[in-house]
């Protein structure tokens, strides 16, 4: 057994350092004497227990006193240097706050729990045939054949119009299986889900609505149940209220058990069926994804063997829910964590100036009796005073990191709201401060281990250059000068990028033009055939309004979707041509400004009755390798019904977004081929936004059951596609641009603070004939030295980086050796110009002051 | 005695029975910190028994505070080893002390006169 006094020995070790140095003597004396008198073991017990109660307590007791007495001293200590402290406080308060921001989208998207039952078993089938395909027999063959399914639902999610009472509107629905709800594990909160056959053919409507949409449409009127609802016109009754914040997927407001009955809601645009199931207990994914494949090339041979990107897998509904943001936050992450870091070398030299300034008070204090261990809990409490108190303001700095970014790439589900009121968040912040704080506490704590004995520096105020300090400065110079090139690196990559992208020409203009949306299924018009009527007509009602030049519509139009389907029409004599077919009004070139490059426009005389004919772009007509030799030919395409298409017109090509290519396109009149939802373009004449709420009510004069969505200008449509990666371009140069100035005022700091240590240096080599212009370039070698080691490193890192970009915005080119060059450039002529600045001083050292103030 | 003073010493009441009780151990003379414990433990007939560390940890508070100070006399080596530190109260001390009592013989009055109490045995 261990010697009793050697435990006690050990426990007092737990003492704060001044108490411990004070009275380990007297308290291990007392309790040798003390242990001997007892001499039973009855009655050793009783005192082993006393004491251990007694150190249980006075240890925190005499804690919280040195605590106290640090937390006292600490202000004084940086109000002796208020503006570097500032700096400092401002630099990790933005930088805690802003890692701590991105956190809380890494926590929502990554690590809190989905709001189903066991969410770790939910799996999506992805790129699967059977899925969306299979009738409801076959599926549920599937899933009871399945050695990996416990159970499977599939559903559609498309936006329809809702009717009812209130009014008419546009909504999320979910096209489910009867079993959607029990698979996932959810109740609803009032009513039921669906029953087992409810999603039969032939089966009276039902639906179970949102939370949101219950409170909002039915005042949260319990007698909702049994009450009927619209969905593109087709009647449903709700059976039941989904239960708050559930609004899987895709913010769903309305669920309705019709996956398999196709015609049962009217619906248009381009479905895809999804399935989503709950692995076996006991199976991992890796082993169902191996059952998965193995099923789908017994199955489907043929589907197998695509890429890896499209071949069928099942995914972690985690991975599957949190999607791009998730790539986009873990960058931004890795990001802001550099910045972090430059902060935190900031402090640090901060710190490490103020040890080697304080290193005469605390070799006296040293000398005075303070033991090492003291002064080590003092520095540390120092610094953790100040980055805790930067982690506070830095939580308001989260905050509005987490609400930006939730307004650029919101989560998909309500329950995935980034929020930094959450343990986990607060408490990363909390552990980034603390461990910050140790850290630079301990850090410069070890250097002034270094420093003693302290004889030296009490007799002289210059600190010896070759000393710890000054390596560790050049060290975190290094590494701030590594960071920081990096960061330059990519932000000019980015930056150049989005401005190639907002310099796109995308084919059209989008100044002054006013668009709105809408969707006929389920209407009047789609019901009987009227959609040709109500385009008209609508397009009569725009065009009369006073200061509209021009109005037309089309279904599929740049910046607002991506084209779906890419059809192979036949040139009567030539190539099939991949493209995309888009139905379009007369007029509609005319005011996106899309110019006719060669034949004609549209005309009222393109009836359903008159000949078919097609326009297409120039795209287009680069592939089918004729130019303007088109006009006149003849096409088929399997959409129109195998109707002969006369080829009368040429336009420009459009990009349907910044960063995609142009497509080839065909368009179609609207007249003969009419949509069941589009987009009306209105040109007007001075602000658009202006003219928004007219153009609505004059569409929405032709039938007022109609609903109308996304009525906004082209310019804010063009806005909101580049809006993340105008946020992400941002977010790099600022944070570039932030790395870079804590980088300079770190450099800054460090030379100032070498000429002011070594001004006795300087003023005998000024007196034995050095010149000021000398010394500074001397110093000036000096301080770049570890810049440029730094950089060096730094162009290694940046490349690696720029492979991330990719995920911030597509189409970012790579960082290559001319973006680090430049860079480096950049970095390298800042640093020099902090470096001159600093060092200007030099010229007013008076070589005989200098010496006297040995 | 200054205004001032005074009301530094009122500062420190009401003092623990442990601080009060260690300036009367150490006002009729010096004391290291076992033997305080000691006379405390005695006076008190064993209802304080002050732990080491909440012995020292009051020894620590009320050097910091001025209450007692660190005698350097030391009885003849032979009678102790000077690893012992022994300590003497401060004339702040005294005073502090004795202003507890004035407030607890107040107090004791006045329970007299509200309660009556019984004769001591």
């Amino acid at each position: 057994m261990a010697d009793p006094k050697q435990i006690y020995r050990f426990l007092l070790k737990l003492y704060p350092a001044r108490f411990r140095e004070e009275y380990e003597a007297p308290l291990e004396r007392q309790f040798r004497d003390e242990y001997g008198e007892a001499r039973s073991p009855w009655a050793r017990g009783l005192f082993w227990l006393r004491a251990l109660a007694d150190l249980g307590t006075s240890i925190p007791a005499e804690f919280a006193r040195e605590l106290r007495q640090d937390l006292a001293y600490a202000p004084r200590v940086y109000g002796r240097r208020p503006l570097v402290t500032v700096l400092a406080f401002i630099a990790l308060a933005l930088a805690i706050g802003v890692t701590t921001g991105v956190f809380s989208v890494v926590n929502a998207l990554l690590i809190r729990s989905l709001p189903f039952h066991d969410p770790e078993r939910l799996v999506e089938a992805k790129g699967n045939r059977m899925a969306g395909l299979m009738g409801r027999a076959e599926f549920y063959n599937w899933r009871d054949g399945s050695r990996y399914w416990h159970d499977v639902a599939a559903y559609n999610s498309l936006e329809m119009n809702l009717s009812g009472a209130a009014g008419a509107g546009r909504v999320h629905v979910a096209e489910t299986s009867a079993n959607f709800f029990a698979m996932l594990g959810t109740e609803p909160d009032l009513g039921r889900a669906f029953t087992a056959d409810e999603d039969a053919p032939g089966m009276a409507g039902v639906a179970v609505i949102g939370y949101g949409l219950w409170q909002q449409m039915f005042g949260g009127d319990p007698r909702v149940l049994g009450a009927a609802v619209r969905l593109n016109g087709t009647p449903l009754t709700v059976v039941g209220v989904a239960p708050p914040g559930f609004d899987y997927p895709a913010k769903t407001a309305i669920w309705t058990p019709t996956v398999f009955d196709f015609d049962r809601l009217p619906k248009s645009g381009a479905i895809f069926g999804q399935t989503i199931g709950r692995l076996k207990p006991g199976l991992t994914l890796a082993q169902a994804n191996a059952i998965f494949a193995a099923e789908v090339i017994r199955t489907d041979p043929a589907g197998y063997k695509r890429d890896s990107l499209s071949r069928p897998r099942l995914t972690s509904l985690r991975d599957q829910l949190a999607g791009p943001v998730r790539q986009a936050s873990l960058v931004l992450f890795g990001v802001v964590v550099f910045v972090l870091f430059i902060a935190c070398a900031n402090v640090a030299q901060l710190l490490l100036s103020r040890v080697t300034e304080r290193r005469q008070e605390m070799a006296v204090r040293a000398a005075l009796g303070a033991s090492r261990a003291r002064l080590v809990q003092q520095l540390i409490t120092e610094s953790a005073v100040l980055t805790t108190a930067a982690a506070g303001a830095g939580l308001a700095v989260a905050y509005w990191a987490a609400r930006l970014a939730s307004s650029v790439q919101p989560a998909q589900l309500t329950t995935q709201e980034y929020s930094i009121l959450d343990g986990r968040v607060l408490g990363f912040a909390l552990a980034v401060a603390l461990i910050t704080g140790v850290a630079f506490g301990v850090l410069p704590a070890w250097l002034m281990g270094r420093t003693q004995p302290a004889i030296d520096a009490i007799r002289t105020q210059s600190g010896n250059p070759a000393s710890g300090a000054s390596r560790t400065r050049a060290v975190l110079i290094a590494m701030q000068a590594a960071f920081t090139l990096v960061l330059v690196a990519g932000s000019i990559t980015m930056g150049r990028s989005f401005l190639r992208l907002m310099g796109t020409d995308l084919g059209f203009h989008t100044q002054n033009v006013a668009t709105l949306t809408v969707s006929l299924s389920g209407t009047r018009e789609g019901a009987d055939n009227q959609e040709r009527q109500f385009y008209q007509e609508a397009l009569l009602r725009l065009r009369a309004v006073p200061g509209v030049e021009s109005a037309g519509a089309a279904d599929y139009l740049p910046l607002i979707s991506q084209p779906l389907m890419l059809l192979r029409p036949k040139l009567d004599s030539g190539p099939e041509v991949r493209s995309v077919p888009v139905t379009a009004t007369p007029d509609y070139f005319r005011s996106l400004g899309i110019d006719i490059v060669a034949g004609r426009d549209f005309t009222d005389a393109d009836r359903p009755a008159s000949e078919p004919v097609a326009i297409v772009n120039e795209e287009f007509a680069r592939l089918a390798g004729n130019g303007a030799r088109l006009i006149g030919r003849k096409m088929t395409a399997p959409f129109v019904g195998g109707k002969f298409l006369t080829i009368v017109g040429i336009v420009r090509t459009t990009r349907f977004m910044p960063a995609t290519a142009g497509y080839a396109q065909f368009y179609l009149p609207t007249a003969q081929q009419p949509p069941a939802f589009a987009t009306f373009v209105a040109r007007v004449r001075g602000n658009p936004e202006r003219y928004l709420a007219v153009c609505r009510d004059a569409v929405q004069q032709v039938d007022r059951q109609v609903a109308i969505y996304s009525v906004m200008t082209l310019r804010q449509r063009l806005r909101e596609a580049l809006a993340k990666p105008r946020f992400y371009t941002t977010a790099i140069v600022f944070f570039a641009g932030f790395a870079m100035l804590l980088a300079l005022i770190g450099i800054y700091g460090v030379a100032s603070y070498s000429i002011s240590a070594r001004t006795h240096e300087i003023g005998v080599r000024m007196a034995v004939g050095a010149s000021p212009g000398r010394l500074r370039f001397a110093l000036l070698r000096q301080s770049m030295l570890p810049m440029a080691a730094g950089m060096l490193a730094g162009v290694g890192a940046a490349s690696a980086l720029g492979r991330f970009l990719e995920y911030l915005m597509s189409g970012v080119e790579p960082v290559g050796a001319l973006t680090c060059g430049a860079a480096a450039l950049v970095l390298a002529m800042a640093a020099g110009v902090a470096v001159w600045t600093a060092t200007a001083r030099v010229l007013r050292v008076d070589p005989m002051r200098a010496l006297r103030t040995e | 005695m200054t205004k001032a003073s005074q009301s530094k010493i009122e500062a420190f009441l009401p003092l623990s029975p442990t601080i009060f009780h260690m300036l009367l151990a150490l006002g009729e003379g010096e004391r290291h910190g076992y033997a305080l414990k000691r006379e405390i433990l005695q006076r008190t007939a064993g209802r304080l028994n002050l732990g080491s560390g909440a012995l020292y940890g009051s020894i620590n508070k009320m050097l910091e505070q001025g209450l007692i100070e660190e005698s350097d006399e030391r009885p003849d080596a032979h009678l102790d080893d000077e690893r012992r530190r022994y300590y003497r109260i401060t004339p702040l001390g005294k005073r502090v002390a004795q202003a507890e009592a004035v407030r607890m013989r107040q107090l004791v009055r006045l329970a007299e006169d509200r309660l009556g109490l019984p004769q001591i045995a």
